[in-house]
C-alpha cells in the first residue's frame, strides 16, 4: 500500500508492506521494520494458570524497586513485607497474600518495572 | 476524623502504621509536636523540631488506579491552605514538595500496603515547617519555615484543620 501524506509544508511517500514475519514502513527512502512479536509459547490450560497467577506476585503500579526484604528460599508468612516499589514518590510495600516459600526474584533493587510485571514467584 | 496527639514520637508515619494494622480507621491521625526520626521519602531525614507540623493519616481505601494522583492533589492542598491563609505564593514541586521562594517548606510521604494487588493501608505523612526559628546549617539554604517567611508565629491547629479538610474533599470527589 503506497499512499502520500502531507505534514506541515512538507510530503511524504509512505509505503506498507506486510512481510512474513512483520511489517515493513518505508517513509520517503528510510526503513523501518516492525518485526511481530515472538509466539508465546503454548497458553497453559485454565486449571495450569490458575494455579501459576496464585503463586505470582506482580507489580500492582509500574515504578522502582527500592527495596527487598526477601530472599530465594526465604519462608514467609502471609503479609509479611516482601519489597518496596516506589512509583510517583510514593513508597508502597508488597506484602505477601499468603504463606509460602519463595521460589524466585525475578527483581533487583533500583530496577524499574512495569505495571502486572512478575516481582516474585511463591511456592 | 479522630487527632491523636502525642509529645514526641520516632516518626508520626510508623505511629500511624502501628494504629493502622491495629485497627483500621481512616481519618485516624497520628499528630506529634516533634519527631526524632521524622521521614522523608526513602528514609531521607525529616527536620522535626518543636513548633513545626508533622502528621500523618491513615487514609480511607483507595481504588489501586486511583493512587497515583493521590500524592499531587495533596500538594496541592497544602499549597492552597498556604496560599489563601498568609498571601504567600507557595510553588509546588511534583509530585509531592511545596517550597516558598526557592526553600522547602513542606513535604509529603505516602506509603501503601499493597497486598494482592489491592491496597490494605494508605498512610499520608505531611511536614509542614511552621514555627521554626532556624535551621541547621546544611538546611538552611533549602528549607525554610512560614514563621521566616512572615515574621510571625501562624497557627498549627488551624493549618492543621484546612489540610485535613482539602484531604477530605478529596475523597469525596471521587
Amino acid at each position: 500500500m503506497k499512499f502520500k501524506i502531507k505534514i506541515l509544508d512538507k510530503d511524504y511517500e509512505v509505503e506498507i508492506k506486510e512481510e512474513k514475519d512483520g511489517v515493513k514502513i518505508k517513509i520517503d527512502k528510510e526503513e523501518f521494520f516492525f518485526k511481530e512479536k515472538a509466539k508465546t509459547e503454548k497458553k497453559p490450560s485454565f486449571s495450569q494458570k490458575r494455579e501459576s497467577e496464585e503463586n505470582e506476585i506482580l507489580a500492582p503500579i509500574p515504578g522502582i524497586i527500592s527495596e527487598i526484604f526477601v530472599k530465594e528460599g526465604d519462608l514467609v508468612k502471609k503479609n509479611q513485607k516482601l519489597l518496596t516499589l516506589s512509583a510517583m514518590k510514593m513508597e508502597n510495600e508488597i506484602l505477601s497474600p499468603r504463606e509460602g516459600k519463595i521460589k524466585k526474584i525475578f527483581v533487583k533493587k533500583d530496577q524499574s518495572v512495569k505495571q502486572n510485571e512478575i516481582l516474585i514467584l511463591l511456592e | 476524623m479522630k487527632i491523636l496527639e502525642f509529645e514526641k514520637v520516632d516518626s508520626t508515619q510508623k505511629k500511624a502504621k502501628e494504629l493502622a494494622q491495629k485497627e483500621k480507621t481512616p481519618w485516624l491521625v497520628a499528630l506529634a509536636k516533634e519527631q526524632t526520626k521524622g521521614r522523608g521519602r526513602k528514609g531521607n531525614f525529616w527536620y522535626s523540631p518543636k513548633g513545626g507540623l508533622y502528621f500523618s493519616v491513615i487514609l480511607p481505601q483507595i481504588d489501586i488506579d486511583n493512587l497515583q494522583i493521590l500524592t499531587f492533589l495533596a500538594s496541592f492542598v497544602v499549597a492552597k491552605t498556604i496560599k489563601e491563609n498568609f498571601k504567600l505564593e507557595p510553588f509546588i514541586k511534583l509530585p509531592n514538595d511545596v517550597y516558598l521562594r526557592g526553600k522547602k517548606v513542606a513535604g509529603i510521604l505516602t506509603e501503601n500496603l499493597i497486598c494482592n494487588k489491592k491496597v490494605k493501608i494508605s498512610i499520608m505523612g505531611i511536614g509542614v515547617n511552621t514555627n521554626l526559628d532556624k535551621f541547621p546549617k546544611e538546611l538552611k539554604e533549602k528549607a525554610t519555615s512560614l514563621k521566616i517567611e512572615l515574621g510571625k508565629e501562624v497557627d498549627n491547629q488551624k493549618i492543621l484543620r484546612e489540610i485535613l479538610k482539602g484531604l477530605q474533599e478529596i475523597f469525596q470527589k471521587d
